[in-house]
């Protein structure tokens, strides 16, 4: 299948096929009095090879966002697409099987298995998918996250920046075709949190990783090349080669 | 604080379900076990006093002091009762033995049938259910159940025996209803009239004489009069006092029945507590946060205990209330079944349900609730209010203390000390006690000390698992072993049931080895034969016909009588030769034994107070007073001779022609089972009373018995593992609820929803598993050592069959447990769960 031809004109300066592709997405929570439409209808597609940040107010669908994105939620209406295969009409047991092979994921808290160690936890996604663990990358993505002499520790005996460097090395070890990030400095200080956001960004520069990532801070999403802003479940603007400055004065004009 | 707690129930209603269930099931059985020990006594006394209704004094012979044998009453004293002032009528009852014929031509059963007297008038309190009462000498009545299995009917005619084997005939003219004389259901029962029992049965008298009193006088009254005639040396009760009597002594029996079924009350009750406390722990722990709120906005310690404490008495409260009900249920039901299968249980119409089982019930129900409530309700309250701002819900590692390893030390050597001790001992009740503390002691051991042996153990028992089943039984070894605390108490739980099951298992084992090997010993034959009644004698002209028969080898016969030794009487007694049996001595062989000796057990050598090489003067009937060499002994409880043994011919000459007691029989090698035992039952066919037992049959009537024994302790036991399977089961999904978000990872990062089903089966398995190898290994050593503490010469039995099948069935129990949990875990949505807690 092809979706060539399918992609949005927005992003048609982008040469490579895009990882993710939404048309048409709405959810709505809920029936009759008390639905809530998080989405309305959003198109929306994320290159590979690329760093997107999603950003917008509390309550804007951010999350709801990335949820249908990575097949943890169902649509309500609209496709989702991860390279060239559909989501929408796939069963449980086919999203799992993708979300395995294709997908990656860093979450705010509890990332980690309590039980395992840092490395069997960076390590699980691949025995989940009855992989072998390249050893160079393995290597490498310890490396590059300075998680060498923490291997074997508990995430108990981990500092909560720490953890998330697992999370990150985890998310990285896969080679998923995308990574989707829910505020994954929103628990951090500034230093941890800078440090998570630079290995994001090496790992998109050197490796070639697709990253979409939702964040609320306008300094994390001007590591990222490209901002796209939500509202009430609608894409209403986008940036590329975001600054922090940029980003704030963005979401102050949405706020108005 | 009240209105939080209550907030709290109706909120983890579903959650505390389970631990209701587990506390309902346990005051069910008790409240159950009281409904129909309560119900059948009831009955036991409503039957007696109508049966006493008909009588206003009654009279028996007290026992001799010092035979404890209560002498029957002549005719004299019946004549003497009659004449006494304000006597209506009074009328002996006569009762002996006096063998049916069956319809094959043998006496009916395994011992003769009863010979009882059916009085006339209005003191007959036999009730004849059909027919008639027996009005002359040619006519009798069969208790029911003994017409029904020989299949006998009103018109027919039946031979019966009398006291000296004679052959008699007489007409059924009725049938009556055995009532509740144990003895009498047992044996069966023909009924004739007074003179006519008499004489079939031999009686030297009446057993109990019946009184009615003339019109006006009270029985009171009459009791006194008689008494006063009689004088000492009988027992003269009124009708009431002797109803009241009767049903007191059954009552001993209910109680009894009342006892044993408790016994399994409390085990269930006990593991009960144990998964209580398990899940007053876990909730504990889960709520941390909520209690150190409660701590932050002013909630004393005080009043976190109170709320824990009566969060366990509404609990337990309504739980016993519900396992009341179901106890009523399961009484009334288990009533139901015992009149289905045809017992002789007194019916009453309804199940009772008394003050004391409902005042009971509730109390054990709640005592045992809110006390297994306490320690978690304690360390609720060591909760500091910081911990209501600490994001994560830190893992409770677990650290054996030196306070936990040192008591659990001390337990284990007082356990195996007075195991050992027990073991050591010479078999009897104090062994056995011995042992059951010393296993107690070591069972507590391993409670204190199971949190640390679960690791370990879940690491062995999960390695198969976890190579099968790939990162779900990974995880789930993990899982089983993150928390030692509560998987030690859940598995105690199923340990405490598989103990003992595999106890009883090995126990029942080992004696049905043990008792082969004895029949072996004692019975080294194909065939035996012997009377009915175990005491009158067989034709010589028996053992003579058997050796005549070709399919058969090895004829012997043993015959004894009594002879007084000094002033003494003692068994003296002979065997005929064959050649496979040589009875085995403790010194030397049989052939020492040669005319004017003898070879004598050692319980009568003791009694003589002899030993061999003496010479004791035994008083024949035939040849005077024989003095005769003791030249050899034998251990009287492991050999059939008779107490004192001479040669065969010896002791024709001493005592005359006297009848066989019993002949044994060996087959010939090539002659096939059925062939030989036809030309056994052709011989003893001519003699009613001559009964073939084969060591087969022996085997394996006491086979049944165990087996039945077994099944029964099995299924009573069975309750404890059930409510440890809650206890599995509510622990799962305790725990499922506490990694709702692990859980929701893990399906994120791929586990697909039977991965994750499997991981806690898997999980559950291994519990199940730990708790069944625990409960094995206790139950086979505990089992072994009360083995030796039954008798002397114990043959171990280990039926691994049993035991395998226990553990199997324990784990597919504990996958089972995990069922529900499972479908709820991977039933949930992955983005709810990331959003919770
Ligand atoms: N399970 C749900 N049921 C009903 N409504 C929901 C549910 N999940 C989210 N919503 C609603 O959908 C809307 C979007 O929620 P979402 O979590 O996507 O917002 P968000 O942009 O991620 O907000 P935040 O920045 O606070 O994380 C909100 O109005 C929210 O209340
Ligand atoms: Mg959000």
């Amino acid at each position: 299948m092809t979706i060539t031809g399918e992609v949005g004109a927005w992003n048609a300066r982008e040469n490579t096929a895009p990882a993710v592709t939404a048309r048409g997405l709405t959810k709505v929570y809920g029936q009759g009095d008390t639905a809530v439409h998080a989405l309305r209808g959003v198109d929306v597609s994320f290159a590979t090879g690329a760093f997107t940040a999603i950003m917008g107010p509390s309550g804007s669908g951010k999350s709801t966002l990335m949820h249908c994105l990575a097949g943890l939620d169902t649509v309500s209406a609209g496709q989702v697409h991860i390279g060239d295969v559909e989501l929408t009409g796939l069963g449980d047991k086919q999203l799992t099987l993708l979300r395995r092979e294709r997908i990656g994921f860093i979450f705010q808290a509890f990332n980690l298995l309590p039980t395992l160690t840092a490395e069997q936890n960076i390590r699980l996604p691949l025995e989940i998918a009855g992989r072998q663990a390249d050893g160079e990358l393995f290597d490498r993505v310890v490396e590059t996250v300075g998680l060498r002499d923490r291997l074997g520790h508990k995430p108990t005996e981990l500092s909560g920046g720490q953890q998330q460097r697992v999370a990150v090395a985890r998310a990285l070890i896969s080679k998923p075709q995308v990574i989707f990030a829910d505020e994954p400095t929103g628990n951090l200080d500034s230093r941890s949190g800078a440090e998570i956001l630079s290995f994001l960004r090496t790992s998109v520069r050197e490796l070639g990783q697709t990253i979409v990532m939702v964040t609320h801070d306008p300094v994390a999403a001007s590591y990222a090349g490209r901002v796209v802003f939500l509202r009430d479940g609608l894409l209403v603007s986008e940036l590329t080669e975001p600054s922090p400055q940029s980003v704030l004065d963005m979401l102050i004009k949405l706020e108005a | 604080m009240l209105r939080t707690t209550l907030a709290g129930l109706r909120a983890h209603k579903l959650r505390l379900l389970l631990t209701s269930l587990a506390i309902a099931l346990g005051v069910g059985f008790i409240a159950g076990t009281f409904v129909l020990t309560d119900t059948i006594e009831v009955g036991f006394s409503q039957k007696f006093s109508a049966a006493a209704d008909k009588v206003d004094v009654s009279v028996l012979p007290v026992r001799g002091e010092s035979t404890g044998v209560a002498r029957p009453m002549s005719g004299a004293v019946l004549e003497k009762i009659r004449a006494v002032g304000g006597v209506a009528d009074a009328q002996g009852l006569v009762q002996g033995t006096s063998a049916l014929i069956g319809k094959d031509g043998k006496a009916a059963g395994d011992v003769p049938t009863a010979g009882i007297s059916i009085p006339e008038g209005s003191l007959n309190r036999t009730s004849i259910t059909s027919g008639a009462a027996p009005k002359t000498a040619t006519q009798a009545v069969l208790d029911e159940n003994t017409a029904e299995a020989r299949g006998f009917k009103i018109g027919d005619t039946v031979a019966v025996l009398d006291s000296k084997n004679a052959r008699h005939e007489f007409t059924v003219v009725g049938l009556f209803d055995a009532g509740l004389d144990q003895q009498l259901l047992y044996s069966g029962a023909v009924g004739y009239t007074t003179e006519t029992a008499k004489a079939m049965t031999g009686a030297k008298g009446f057993k109990e004489i019946d009184v009615l009193a003339s019109e006006g006088v009270t029985q009171e009254a009459v009791r006194g009069s008689v008494a006063a005639a009689l004088g000492t040396g009988y027992q003269v009760r009124t009708g009431e006092q002797y109803a009241a009597d009767l049903a007191r002594s059954n009552g001993a029996d209910t109680q009894l029945l009342t006892l044993g079924l408790l016994m399994f009350g409390l085990v269930a009750m006990f593991v009960a507590a144990l998964v209580i406390y398990n899940t007053f722990n876990i909730l504990v722990a889960q709520r941390t946060r909520e209690m150190a709120l409660l701590r932050c906005i002013g909630a004393t310690r005080g009043q976190v205990f109170g709320s824990i404490v009566l969060e366990s008495a509404v609990v337990g409260l309504l739980s016993s209330v519900l396992g009341l009900l179901l106890g009523y249920g399961l009484g009334a039901g288990a009533l139901a079944v015992l009149a289905g299968a045809g017992t002789s249980l007194p019916s009453t119409g309804s199940a009772a349900l008394t003050t004391r089982t409902i005042v009971l019930g509730l109390l054990i129900g709640l005592v045992v609730t809110v006390g297994a409530a306490l320690l978690p309700a304690r360390s609720a309250t060591k909760v500091a209010p910081i911990a209501a701002l600490r994001s994560q819900v830190e893992e409770h590692t677990f650290k054996a203390g030196l306070f936990r390893v040192i008591f659990a030390a001390l337990l284990l050597v007082v356990g195996v000390g007075a195991t050992v001790a027990g073991v050591g001992m010479v078999p009897g009740e104090v062994a056995l006690l011995a042992v059951a503390a010393g296993g107690s002691f070591v069972f507590l051991a391993v409670l204190v000390l199971g949190p640390v042996i679960v690791k370990p153990l879940g690491a062995f028992v999960g390695w198969l698992p976890a190579k099968l089943s790939g990162v779900p039984g990974r995880l789930a070894v993990d899982n089983s072993r993150r928390n030692p605390k509560r998987s030690a108490t859940t598995t105690v739980a199923l340990t405490v049931g598989v103990t003992l099951m595999t106890l009883i298992a090995v126990l029942t084992g080992t004696m049905r080895v043990t008792f082969t090997q004895q029949l072996d010993d004692q019975f080294p034959v194909d065939y035996m034969v012997q009377t009915q009644d175990r005491g009158s004698g067989l034709p010589r002209a028996l053992a003579e016909d058997l050796r005549t028969r070709p399919e058969l080898t090895s004829v012997v016969a043993s015959r004894e009588t009594s002879a007084k030794i000094g002033d003494k009487e003692y068994q003296v007694g002979a065997f005929t030769a064959g050649s496979d049996f040589r009875p085995k001595l403790d010194a030397g062989s049989i052939d020492v034994l040669k005319p004017g000796t003898a070879v004598v057990s050692d319980y009568d050598l003791k009694q003589l107070g002899v030993k061999v090489g003496d010479r004791i003067p035994v008083r024949t009937t035939e040849a005077g007073t024989v003095d005769l060499t003791i030249v050899g002994t034998f251990d009287s409880g492991e050999s059939n001779l008779t107490g004192v043994t001479v040669p065969a011919e010896e002791f024709d000459r001493y005592f005359g022609p006297v009848d066989d007691s019993w002949v044994m029989i060996n087959a010939k090698d090539g002659v096939s089972p059925e062939q030989a035992r036809k030309a056994v039952d052709a011989a003893a066919q001519p003699y009613p009373t001559a009964k073939v037992a084969s060591s087969t049959e022996l085997r394996g009537a006491f086979d049944e018995t165990l087996d039945m024994m077994l099944m029964i302790i099995t299924g009573l036991l069975g309750l404890a593992v059930l409510i440890s399977l809650l206890g599995i089961a509510n622990t799962l999904s305790l725990s499922v609820h506490e990694r709702t978000r692990e859980s929701a990872l893990l399906r994120a990062l791929g586990l697909t929803r039977p991965q994750l089903r499997r991981m806690l089966v898997v999980e559950a398995l291994i519990l199940g598993l730990i708790g069944a190898l625990v409960g094995v290994v206790l139950g086979i050593t505990f089992g072994w050592a009360a083995g030796q503490t039954l008798a002397a010469d114990v043959v171990f039995q280990l039926p691994v069959l049993q035991i395998l099948a226990f553990v199997a069935l324990s784990g597919l129990a504990g996958v089972l447990a995990a069922v529900l949990p499972a479908r709820r875990a991977a039933r949930a949505s992955i983005v709810g769960s990331l959003a919770a807690g």
